[in-house]
């Protein structure tokens, strides 16, 4: 029984590595490099934060909305107002399997700035989803997302 | 089911301890958060003290020039700290009558945000430092810890939001959202008498206002949850050192999150009695930086003011009574530049002048924050691409 479960808890361990989030370093002009890289396709984003509390409940929801949609263009975003351990937002994305998406954390203390250039009523709050439609039109998602809408809207976009 | 989930929670156990291994032989907190504030506080004689929150490390120095040339820095940490570095979290300073300086400031103890509140005193000039004790003998979670002399009776009051009572309830199976509004006095010699709970159930991240409506009342604006999770400002004035008053709602913005704003108020009391609050809100009733004025310690609170549109991220408002003068400054952003926008009135809070810009940078900046000295009010602002500023703010009584 134990050498059963270390051989799990190893496997697991290897596997949690082998995923490591490929994360890209969010500065200044990030975002319309990001945007541009997914022009005229649905795309999802979410902001998150490893500071947020009902992020990293929501988070693993994410993980399964991805395994069930592997078709849906999501990019995630570690939108910290004060930048964190990189090691320690790609920890957090491995374990509710995200580690594979396109994964962004914020580098730069000047967090003012980078939410400027997101969106300039945007306080800050966290998480927040936008969903843009090929047309680039957005729709805000505040707070923990109803993933039901989300669906609704991936499956809008596949009749377009 | 059940021998499933306790093997994933074995394992998320074991790879958190193998992150934190890891971290623990990378470079020391090469890529982490680091706390980046200044916090100024004049003495009688003066003298301008600054105690900043560098990295893992706290120090005091001193200026007599209005902060154009400051003194060596003196230790307050004897070793590195993992300070609290969270956006409202805040190393801070005060004067007492006699010259003593008190310093506060809070570490993280675990990677779930659970803090530890300490106090350092000087009593030789800032020379140095006693070593920091606990502010409260309670181990759970103490953060945002906010000291004031009554400038009646010069007694040092500190307030803080404690989660001993979340603790208690986890216990117990039974909910307790947010923390407890906690207090304590000076005790004279050694430090700080017992703590007491003001309020349960307060908003967890936000810091504390503190302003004197007489001696023995200190006055504590924070960020309350009210029914279904709202989680707007109140405030409570104490009727003696132990009584602490009824719960007084600064305005219905009618804010309703399940999470950390990081976002505190500010509050001043005038001579006349008259109590000012300024707050950020994303509610449902409003959104943005507001302002509102009460009579009093008893009236409501009047019409919330907009100060700034929320499309130039108005944020971290300070407001400071000087004499009959009352100071607000908030922090906008205009595409490129962080501004510091300043108003003042002399009747009270009901006019005031236009909103001006006294200072701005390019990068990263610590809140605005205003202190007073020899009937002249300052903005005290720490940037990073232009380092510690003391301005004058022009427009006196």
């Amino acid at each position: 029984m134990i050498r059963t479960f270390l051989i799990v808890l190893m496997l697991s361990l290897a596997s949690a590595a082998s995923q490591a989030a490929d994360l890209q370093s969010f500065g200044r002009g990030s975002w319309s490099k990001l945007r541009a890289a997914h022009d005229g396709q649905p795309t999802v984003i979410h902001f998150w934060g490893l500071t947020c509390a009902p992020c990293l409940v929501e988070m693993p929801e994410w993980g399964k909305l991805r395994t069930e949609r592997p078709d849906m263009r999501l990019v995630m975003v570690a939108a910290d107002p004060v930048p964190q351990d990189p090691a320690r937002v790609a920890d957090m994305l491995s374990r509710a399997d995200l580690g594979q998406v396109e994964n962004w954390a914020f580098t730069d203390r000047f967090n003012e700035r980078l939410r400027y250039e997101i969106d300039p009523a945007w306080a800050g709050e966290l998480p927040r989803t936008l969903l843009i439609d090929r047309d680039g039109k957005e729709t805000v998602l505040t707070g923990v997302a109803d993933l039901a809408e989300v669906r609704a809207w991936l499956e809008a976009q596949k009749k377009r | 089911m059940r021998a499933l989930l306790a093997l994933t929670m074995l394992m998320l156990v074991a790879a958190s301890a193998a992150a934190q291994h890891q971290h623990q032989h990378g470079k020391p907190g090469a890529a982490g958060p680091e706390a980046f504030t200044a916090t100024p506080a004049f003495g009688p004689d003066g003298t301008l003290w600054l105690v900043r929150a560098m990295a893992d490390k706290i120090v005091v120095v001193r200026s007599t020039d209005l902060g154009k040339t400051f003194s060596e820095p003196v230790a307050v940490t004897p070793e590195p700290m993992n300070l609290d570095w969270g956006p409202d979290a805040r190393a801070r300073i005060v004067v007492d009558p006699k010259g003593g300086l008190v310093v506060t400031f809070a570490i993280f103890q675990d990677r779930n945000f659970n803090g530890r509140a300490f106090y350092a005193r000087s009593r030789d000039n800032g020379a140095s430092f006693s070593k920091p004790q606990p502010i409260t003998a309670d181990q759970t979670s103490q953060r945002f810890e906010t000291a004031a002399v009554d400038p009646s009776t010069g007694r040092v009051f500190a307030a803080w939001l404690d989660k001993r009572n979340v603790a208690k309830a986890r216990a117990a199976g039974k909910p307790y959202p947010g923390a407890a509004l906690a207090y304590a006095w000076e005790d004279g010699e050694a430090g700080f008498g017992p703590t007491s709970i003001a309020l349960d159930n307060t908003c967890e991240c936000c810091r504390l206002g503190i302003a004197f409506a007489g001696p023995g009342k200190p006055a504590v604006v924070f960020r309350n949850i009210f029914p279904g999770s709202i989680r707007d400002h109140a405030v409570v004035t104490f009727k003696d050192e132990k009584t602490p008053g009824p719960v007084r709602r600064v305005s219905a913005d009618e804010w309703k999150i399940e999470a950390c704003p990081h976002h505190g108020p500010s509050i001043a009391i005038l001579p006349d009695g008259s109590y000012h609050v300024a707050w950020f809100t994303d509610g449902s009733a409003r959104k943005g930086l507001f302002y509102a004025r009460a009579d009093n310690g008893d009236t409501p609170f009047g019409a919330p003011r907009a100060l700034s549109t929320p499309r130039r991220q108005p944020a971290r408002p300070y407001l400071l009574a000087n004499g009959t003068a009352l100071h607000v400054v908030w922090k906008e952003f205009d595409g490129t530049k962080s501004m510091v926008r300043w108003q003042v009135s002399h009747d009270s809070g009901r006019t005031w002048s236009d909103p001006r810009t006294v200072a701005d940078t390019v990068d990263a900046s610590d809140h605005p924050l205003l202190a007073a000295n020899a009937g002249r009010a300052y903005l005290s602002w720490l940037t990073k691409a232009d380092g510690y500023r003391l301005i004058p703010l022009e427009d006196q009584p």
